[in-house]
């Protein structure tokens, strides 16, 4: 069964796209016989990349806005070969590259009359976004952008209050490589797409209390002040998972060293794990823990003292080293996450979410380590890019200053921390000092007007020193209830968005026609492509949605037994750019028919042969269910200017379901 | 046979020769003629080919490329502005490896606008990764549209043809043309036989995204082809000699008395006529001067120009466009082929003549040859008028 799908499984679409499942239902009743010419857009890069690709028919993509074209070469060469009588050619596109950027190939395929159907998927904007390389703050601790599931608590700026609170991730999106740019403040560091909003401090002028707004990194400027996180209270310590200890008796095992293991973190022990990820390793197949600590070096005492106290067992050592042999001490280090190996140690996101206390012990034990004062403030270095990385952000939520990464190259023999490199390396290091304390009580209102945010727990703003494009990199982005942000590297990031195309609804708010105090997002309505698509004189126009079903299937069916160019528009919701529930797919696009906003018509040879009659719904009812509307639920005429809209639709088209007389 | 035919009109029926399935072009002076001359053949019934009116260039370049995508030898013609509308397309086509051949009757770029002959079109599309073939007379325009299209479809290439003529000059002049047989194009360029195509019975997908994993790769391997290029073009030019009666040698290059010349001019389409008649005054009078005509601009044949000028005192290279702020195109390539080598010219002085249509006559080559010293000129432009620089027409 599974090879005779035209559309297979296994593609990158975001949960809950309309578009992949529209596609898959035009092919699958369009069958085999079929030659799909597609133009760029999000369908062609989540089913076709290199090498893999969701199509089992022959598909082509060329470009943007060129698949009318592309397909009538196609379909004049099926006539040439005398094969275009069995096969269906179909071109689809979205929403920009049909009625924006590709309406001229369309149209001159439909005058042409070539015998071909085009499918318009109208997701109704240009969808597009973080680099998978963010590390996002989670209830549960630093996690990967990678790693985040749906449900997940995520911490995030309460833009009423300015509080950190936490909030449910309601979707995850992949999506796909893009250009990405890295954005530095003195403090924190960060990639993302050029569409991706950061919360941004507005001065707006004497007298007046500054705001906070969304801007695109495409519109952010050196000096720009955005907001970070700069400390994170609360935590507990942290509860270990039980381990199978190994026993006497085991396979094998006749001698072993006893040891205590402890339940919880506590500083004492994290001082010790610093000390261990700075300078330990484990080798559990021979059931040993190593510190790479040469006699007289002060690390070498406080950890022989800990181990005493923690663990009730011995150490033994030799000049440069000091060993603990347990074999149930390297399996409960191995539970840890701290990865192996100079160069990708790391700091597990479970340490974010301890007490205060027990981070300052960590990064205490860390210091003593691989750290050391330079000129009043601390130097932190290790060949472990990740463990730099999570070190910043670990500091970061202790209301630390912390410099940005710099990274050297040592030749072998250099004498550095300690001891001489046996190898050349690379290695990176991170400044951090004590924050001074401004005096807020003597010019509260100038340093108000300077950090807006000042006596905020938890936020602080920070000027952007650089923002640089770093090449393309895969991109994923979370969507949040409520508050649609989240803190990623420390910095605080809205969900993306979308840009304005020229089937966009009226009102819509797009990252191209932001919804503001002046403008109410998009000004235009939908451009009217079936009626454009009729004018041509065609046989065959209509549209579908993605809520029904059947009524794709038979219209698919209908226009391609008939010979000549055809146009079909199918409404896909696009979760993430209309901001709903992947899970509502469905009943958003149910509720654009339901309303009269998105009539479900059928014309052949210029008539109107079909309708889906509906009992009209308040346009409220589908407006409330997207965040791309939110902003006109307290508009009540904006939401006049959508009913109208629906309204004429409903009576241009006798949409709404006379009411049956009693018999 | 042959025939005193216009040039647009030869190339048609050499078109006619290789029996396109799909053509499809916009009108754009001077390339119109040959496309409506194949629009007769179609409707006269003369050629079955399906014949595909577009609405713009754009979607010409793109129809020609689904026609091909979908195993039927395909075929455009365009022009300037046009060409350049096709620019996505173009690079399109030579990424996806799909055999083509395109007529361009080259014309100048606007602004200001001008439908009159230069290079600058095609020139500036050098890096798309189509092979380029400039052709001197209609003969050669003819011939290259038969040899193109047997190029491009070899299995071991599978990269589109541009064949280069120079607008009105080429297309619109009349010539005695030797007019290859059907059956003897027939036997020299056998009917398409596609790598690849869009079938049902075997579906595969073309265009995929390609990310920073693979996306280098595709590059390579197109580079790699161009320089395998430079030895199967020769190879199929032998066999074409052969077929035809032709004499183009390895259809890269062709030295016009280089041999024993002091100064040689290194050029390439229709302008090579005049340089030739030029020389064949000059030597009369004893002056030892020759001609390089470039006929395989992409690929470039760097070790065939310095075999050809490796002894030769003095070189002007004659470039009818431009790379406003660099040396021109085919001056930077001359003097590439020499950079850190052994043996060299002396002298590679770089000239410009003949932008917008502006007649290149044979007192302009000679200026060339006299300008053309011990002392380098880099962009010297030749028959420019002092007086309309001047303030009176705003300059």
């Amino acid at each position: 069964m599974e090879d005779k799908l035209l559309f297979k499984p296994g593609h990158t679409a975001c949960a809950g796209c309309g578009q992949a499942i529209g596609a898959r239902l035009v092919i699958e009743a369009a069958g085999a016989n079929t030659i799909v010419v597609n133009n760029t857009g999000c369908l062609e890069v989540f089913t076709t990349r290199f090498p893999e690709s969701a199509w089992n028919v022959p598909w082509i993509h060329s470009l943007f806005e060129n698949a009318a074209a592309v397909a009538s070469g196609v379909e004049a060469a099926l006539i040439y070969l005398g094969k275009k009588e069995n096969t269906n050619v179909i071109a689809q596109a979205g929403d920009g590259g049909t009625a924006d950027i590709g309406l001229q190939a369309l149209s001159g395929m439909l005058e042409r009359g070539h015998d071909i159907l085009y499918v318009c998927y109208d997701n109704e904007a240009y969808m597009n976004c973080l680099s998978t390389s963010s590390l996002i703050l989670t209830k549960d601790g630093l996690k990967k952008i990678t790693e985040i599931k749906v449900g997940e608590e995520v911490y995030a700026f309460n833009q009423a209050n300015h509080e950190l609170v936490l909030k449910k991730c309601s979707g995850v999106f992949d999506n796909g490589r893009k250009e990405v740019f890295e954005i530095q403040t003195l403090h924190h560091s960060i990639k993302a797409t050029g569409n991706h909003p950061f919360l941004v401090l507005k001065r707006n002028g004497r007298g007046r209390s500054n705001t906070l707004v969304w801007k695109a990194v495409e519109q952010l400027e050196t000096g720009d002040r955005v907001v970070t996180l700069k400390s994170l209270t609360g935590g507990s310590p942290f509860k270990f998972p039980q381990i199978q200890k190994t026993q006497k008796g085991d396979y094998k095992v006749n001698k072993l060293n006893e040891i205590n293991l402890p339940q919880e973190t506590t500083p004492d022990l994290m001082k010790y794990l610093g000390i261990f990820v700075g300078d330990g390793w484990r080798r559990q197949n021979r059931g040993e823990i190593g510190f790479a600590l040469p006699e007289g070096k002060k690390a070498r005492k406080v950890l022989s003292a800990l181990h005493g106290q923690i663990f009730a067992s011995k150490m033994t050592s030799d000049k440069n080293y000091v060993y603990a042999n347990s074999v149930n001490l390297a399996k409960f280090i191995d539970t840890l996450e701290f990865g192996s190996g100079a160069k990708s140690k790391t700091i597990p996101g479970w340490v974010f979410t301890l007490p205060c206390e027990q981070r300052e012990a960590f990064v205490e034990g860390l210091m003593l380590a691989d750290g050391y004062d330079h000129s009043g403030s601390k130097r932190y270095v290790s060949a472990s890019p990740d463990l730099l990385k999570r070190m910043r952000l670990l500091l970061q939520t202790m209301n630390y200053r912390v410099g940005k990464i710099h990274t050297q190259r040592k030749v072998k023999g250099t004498h550095c921390v300690y001891r001489d490199l046996l190898h050349d390396s690379e290695y990176g290091y991170v400044c951090f000092s004590e924050k001074k304390e401004w005096n807020l009580g003597k010019y509260s209102s100038q340093y108000r007007y300077q950090d807006f945010l000042i006596d905020n727990k938890f936020f602080q703003t920070e000027e952007i020193r650089s923002i640089k494009s770093v090449g393309v990199e895969p991109t994923l982005d979370l969507r949040v209830e409520d508050e649609h942000n989240f803190i990623a590297d420390g910095f605080v990031v809205h969900n993306t968005g979308v840009q304005r195309s020229g089937l966009t609804p009226f009102s819509a708010n797009t990252t191209t026609s932001p919804y503001g105090p002046a403008l109410i997002g998009n000004l235009r309505p939908k451009k009217p492509m079936p009626e454009i698509a009729l004018a041509h004189g065609i046989p065959y126009v209509a549209t579908c949605s993605v809520a029904f079903i059947p009524d794709i299937q038979r219209k698919v069916k209908k226009a391609i037994s008939i010979k000549g160019p055809k146009y079909i528009q199918m409404h896909v919701p696009c979760p993430l750019g209309w901001r709903h529930g992947p899970e509502e797919t469905i009943q958003v696009a149910k509720l654009a028919v339901e309303t009269g906003l998105y009539p479900i018509v059928e014309f052949e040879n210029g008539s109107l042969i079909s309708r889906r009659q509906v009992a009209p719904k308040p346009v409220e009812e589908y407006l409330k269910t997207q965040g791309r509307f939110k902003h006109l639920l307290n508009n009540p005429e904006a939401i006049k200017a959508v009913q109208e809209i629906a309204d004429r639709n409903i009576s241009r088209y006798g949409l709404k379901i006379e009411e049956q007389k009693p018999t | 046979m042959k025939e005193y035919l216009e040039g647009s009109r030869a190339v048609a029926q050499a078109v006619k020769l290789c029996k396109p399935g799909v053509i499809s072009a916009y009108p754009i002076t001077p390339q119109t003629h040959i496309v409506e001359e194949l629009a007769q053949m179609v409707s006269n019934g003369e050629l079955k080919s399906q014949f595909v009116n577009v609405e713009s260039e754009h979607s010409a370049a793109s129809v020609v490329l689904g026609g091909v995508a979908a195993g039927v030898r395909s075929f455009t013609a365009t022009s300037s502005q046009g060409l350049f509308y096709m620019g996505e397309v173009i690079f399109n086509i030579a990424g996806m490896r799909l055999p083509l051949v395109l007529t361009c009757a080259n014309r100048a770029i606007s602004a200001p606008i001008n439908i009159w002959n230069d290079q600058q079109d095609s020139l500036s599309l050098r890096d798309a990764g189509w092979i380029q073939l400039y052709a001197e007379n209609v003969q050669e325009a003819v011939d290259f549209h038969i040899l193109g299209y047997r190029l491009s479809e070899d299995h071991s290439v599978m990269l589109p043809v541009m064949v280069c003529m120079d607008g009105f000059i080429l297309t619109h002049g009349m010539e005695t043309v030797d007019m290859p047989q059907d059956a003897e194009v027939d036997k020299f360029l056998p009917a398409y036989k596609p790598l690849y195509k869009l079938d049902p019975t075997d579906p595969i997908s073309m265009g995929l995204l390609a990310d920073p994993d693979y996306y280098m790769e595709t590059r390579f391997a197109i580079e790699d082809t161009m320089k395998d290029v430079l030895g199967f073009l020769p190879k199929v030019s032998r066999e074409f000699n052969a077929c035809f009666g032709r004499d183009y040698k390895d259809c890269l290059i062709e030295e016009y008395l280089v041999k024993d010349a002091d100064k040689v001019i290194v050029a390439m389409g229709s302008v090579c006529g005049t340089i030739k008649e030029t020389i064949d005054e000059l030597r009369k009078k004893g002056k030892k001067i020759g001609l390089l005509k470039i006929i395989s601009f992409r690929p470039f044949p760097y070790q065939a120009v310095y075999e050809a000028l490796k002894n030769t005192k003095q070189v002007a290279v004659l470039d009818k466009a431009v790379s406003l702020g660099a040396y021109a195109p085919l001056a930077v390539e001359i003097k590439a082929a020499f950079f850190g080598k052994k043996k060299s010219p002396k002298v590679i002085s770089s000239f410009v003549a003949g932008l917008g249509g502006r007649d290149i006559t044979l007192s302009s080559i000679k200026e060339i040859f006299k300008k053309l010293s011990v002392k380098e000129v880099n962009l010297e432009f030749i028959d420019l008028k002092p007086e309309l620089l001047k303030e009176e027409y705003g300059g």
